[in-house]
């Protein structure tokens, strides 16, 4: 029960704080957050869209969750979420693989770019002992800028007039949606991974091998733990959800590779994360948080014509509250 | 002699625990004060309250005969009291004249007056026989030369009393006792003193009166000629202890581990085991001698598997190890010096910590088997009467005592062939030390081969049946306990040569 406290004061905090901005600019902010809560909630496309952008967050949060378990910082799901968004439209677009072989394909290959980015710092910090922290996160601009000069240039499509895009995908290279709305396999997919990672980390040696590291990285050693090895497995665990997210993304919604794919699920993965305190199932409850903050945030766009910039304030505020109540827990 | 200090009805609660409850002070001009208790008696708090880092609940303190309140340690100091804490606050890479003068205003503030601080600290070193280099580097000091200059640097503010903070843990028996003999020299002169220990010999040797604390309230106050060792441990512990454990020599079996010209290195690089040869046989104790940071802690981690060896071999029942991990070295228990910090996870359960080791053991499948680890953990809690609310509470909840008891219950529930255990007691009150000594004992009793690394010169005379003493990183002199000494071993910790033996 305690645990819950924290991050419902945070929330509670960031919602008082943005109240504030939004009357400041003539907005009522009951009736703004009513709005945003009964688009997201009660009508079918509003439910959708909800799900579709809590898919990605769920796979972002995990990427976070798991090298955290071990004590480490993956700043780096946005860039793994794009190699795997452009490993996976390689295969959609080249591969001309059979149509019941596309899916399961890009699936694997999007996962197996994902994690090969997150080796990179994971091996470095193993070795060298190089901060996780700043190696992912500058290679998140690699990633995106990849993406970019593939789509600009080698990858872009035929019959895009010019635009940056790759052509659409066949359709044996997209995910089947359902109800008539944006809603996807994704989705299942994503609820799927969390589960099975719960149990993996719950139940297994390897689950309790990173608790120690996370724990306490000295005792593992002593225990007999190879801890270099736990760093690169738990990085290259968390990679590889990333990526899982960007062929999902590309293949559920957007049916072709193009620039800007991601509008900070990488990023929002860290709060996400951290809301959950690392927990698999809470990610999956976090990560709907922040699917509706984001529904909701466009939700406010439209209908308020509020700024832009004030839907950002809303989502750093959330995690600067989030932060701070972590850091006040620990005492 | 008249009352120079009085702390009256203190009251100190942090949460629920009460560390000092209605304590009664007092103490004279011109005495030698020992405060005596077990660790969490409230000694340190109560001396923090005196010398204002924390701040009574209820009570009131006077000192000189004025009641005082003071609101940090600078109102104290300036008031008349020094504290020498137990970890020196010395700033290694300033000399000791910088040190001294350090947060003091010198006649000619803001410049520093270097005559009159040389003329000052002549003076003092005179008066109370204390010597210190001026000029030479903190970080190039001993231990025992480190305490001089905090004693130093106290005298030089002013202090009419002066509390020492356990002073002895780190030092050599010689280095005791010039101690001992500056703060005697100290009281004559007129300074009164206030010494906070757990060993009771310390406190008879030195003070003049003793009070003793238990379990946060004060047993009494008596003075140091009436008393002795048995009533003095009846007030700290509440009821007699039998704490003369010894061991009783046994035939010892084969050859356990065999050390062979071994050289490891520190974190910096430089050599910290210098060419070590030793042998263990089962149901041998080999102590380990010697001041900290003289190799112990480098050897004991190359044995255990943590460290690399540079040169040499460690053999453990005929088979070379010393290239193997921690994995493939089952067969040795390591209690470590750092308990908190290397031998636990504070963060996780009771349950999580004793399984740290074994938990690949249980696997079922994919999965591993938590009831099976459930059941395990209930016995070990039992078998060595671990106090915990339940195997899912956090272990670095637990007291320090328990703490090592849940180590013990570990490691030495696998039945090891080698046990390595570093400053074994550190920290544990008398029934704690107890109960650890005895589980050293029984397992060497029972065939084990045991490596005691400590600093304690009592513990390793109590249960060594060979002491070496470690220096430098080379092992000076190996002897059989019968033919050994504390003269002899301290004047090996100190550096000295072997000359006959």
């Amino acid at each position: 029960m305690r645990g819950l406290i924290t991050p419902v004061l945070s929330i509670a905090a960031s919602l008082v704080v943005v109240g504030i901005l939004l009357a400041a600019i003539g907005i009522n902010p009951v009736e703004a957050y009513i709005a945003m809560f009964t688009n997201s909630f009660t009508s079918k496309f509003g439910l959708a869209e909800l799900c579709v952008k809590t898919t990605p967050l769920i796979l972002t949060g995990l990427a976070v969750a798991i090298p955290l378990r071990a004590g480490l910082w993956n700043i780096g799901a946005e860039g793994q979420l794009y190699m795997g968004a452009f490993a996976a439209s390689v295969i959609a677009l080249y591969s001309n693989l059979p149509g019941y072989a596309m899916l399961p394909a890009m699936f694997l290959t999007a996962a197996v770019f994902g994690m090969a980015w997150a080796a990179i710092p994971a091996v470095l910090k193993a070795r060298f002992d190089l901060n996780e922290i700043l190696s992912t996160l500058l290679l998140n601009y690699v990633a995106i800028h990849w993406v970019e000069y593939m789509v600009y240039g080698p990858m872009r499509g035929r019959e895009v007039y010019n635009f940056p895009y790759t052509d659409l995908f066949p359709d044996a290279a997209t995910l089947p949606r359902f109800f008539g709305t944006r809603f996807h396999l994704g989705f299942f997919i994503a609820i799927l991974i969390a589960i099975i990672i719960y149990y993996v980390i719950k139940k297994t040696h390897f689950g309790f091998s990173l608790r120690i590291v996370g724990a306490n990285p000295r005792a593992a050693e002593y225990a007999g733990i190879n801890r270099q090895r736990m760093i690169v497995y738990s990085m290259m665990l968390g990679g590889m959800f990333a990526g899982i997210a960007g062929m999902i993304e590309v293949s559920g919604i957007q049916l072709r590779l193009r620039p800007l794919i991601s509008t900070g699920y990488g990023y929002a993965g860290i709060p996400v994360a951290l809301l959950a305190s690392g927990n698999p199932l809470l990610v999956m409850v976090s990560a709907t948080l922040f699917g509706f903050l984001y529904v909701g945030g466009s939700v406010l766009q439209t209908a308020y014509s509020v700024p832009v910039a004030i839907v950002y304030v809303f989502h750093s505020l959330i995690v600067l509250f989030i932060i701070a109540g972590q850091s006040l827990r620990r005492d | 002699m008249d009352t120079l200090l009085e702390m009256r009805n203190i009251v100190k609660r942090f949460g629920n625990l009460v560390a000092n409850d209605h304590i009664n002070f007092e103490v004279r001009r011109g005495e030698i004060h020992g405060l005596l208790g077990e660790n969490g008696a409230g000694k340190t708090t109560l001396m923090n309250i005196l010398y204002g880092i924390y701040r009574p609940d209820e009570g009131e303190i006077i000192f000189e005969g004025e009641k005082v309140r003071f609101k940090s340690p600078k109102d104290a100091i300036s008031a008349g009291i020094g504290m020498v804490h137990q970890h020196f606050m010395l700033v290694p890479r300033m000399n000791v004249f910088q040190n001294i003068v350090l947060g003091y205003r010198t006649p000619s503030d803001p410049l520093v007056n270097q005559k009159w601080v040389e003329e000052r600290v002549r003076t003092l070193s005179e008066k109370y026989g204390i010597d210190v280099a001026l000029y030479e580097f903190v970080m190039n000091l001993s231990v025992g030369e480190e305490q001089r200059v905090e004693i130093l640097k106290a005298l030089f503010r002013d202090v009419k009393l002066l509390i020492l903070d356990e002073p002895t843990a780190v030092l050599t028996p010689q280095e005791v006792d010039s101690l001992f003999y500056a703060l005697k020299s100290m009281t004559k002169s007129g300074l009164t003193i206030i010494f906070i220990t757990h060993k009771l010999k310390e406190a008879l040797k030195v003070t003049d009166r003793i009070t003793v604390l238990r379990r946060g309230k004060k047993v009494g106050t008596v003075n140091t000629s009436e008393t002795n060792e048995r009533e003095l441990t009846r007030m700290m512990v509440g009821r007699d202890i039998g704490f003369y454990i010894s061991k009783p020599v046994t035939k010892y079996g084969k050859e356990v581990l065999k050390v062979e010209d071994l050289w490891v290195r520190d974190e910096r690089k430089n050599y910290a085991v210098k060419g070590v040869n030793f042998s263990i046989r089962e149901g041998e104790i080999l102590g380990i001698a010697g001041v900290s940071g003289n190799g112990q802690r480098e050897l004991e981690e190359a044995i255990a598997g943590l460290r690399k060896v540079e040169k040499g071999r460690i053999i453990l029942d005929g088979k070379e190890i010393t290239k193997k991990g921690v994995r493939e070295r089952e067969d040795i228990a390591y209690i470590p010096e750092d308990r908190i910090g290397v031998g636990l996870a504070p963060s996780l359960s009771v349950l999580e910590n004793l399984m740290l080791k074994d938990f690949k053991k249980y696997k079922k499948g994919f999965f591993l088997n938590f009831e099976e680890m459930e059941r395990k953990a209930k016995e070990l809690i039992e078998e060595f009467s671990v106090k915990t609310p339940s195997i899912h509470s956090k272990a670095g909840t637990l007291s320090g005592g328990n703490i090592q008891r849940l180590i013990l219950a570990r490691e030495l529930s696998k039945n090891p062939r080698l046990i390595i255990a570093s400053q074994p007691t550190r920290g544990l009150d008398v029934e704690g030390t107890d109960y650890v000594r005895r589980r050293l004992v029984d397992a060497a009793v029972k065939g084990a081969a045991v490596l005691l690394i400590s600093e304690d010169l009592e513990e390793v005379f109590q249960l060594a049946d060979r002491i070496a003493v470690m220096y430098e990183g080379e092992i000076r002199g190996i002897m059989e306990r019968e033919k050994a000494s504390y003269d002899k071993v301290g004047y090996l910790m100190a550096g000295g040569l072997e000359v006959t033996v």
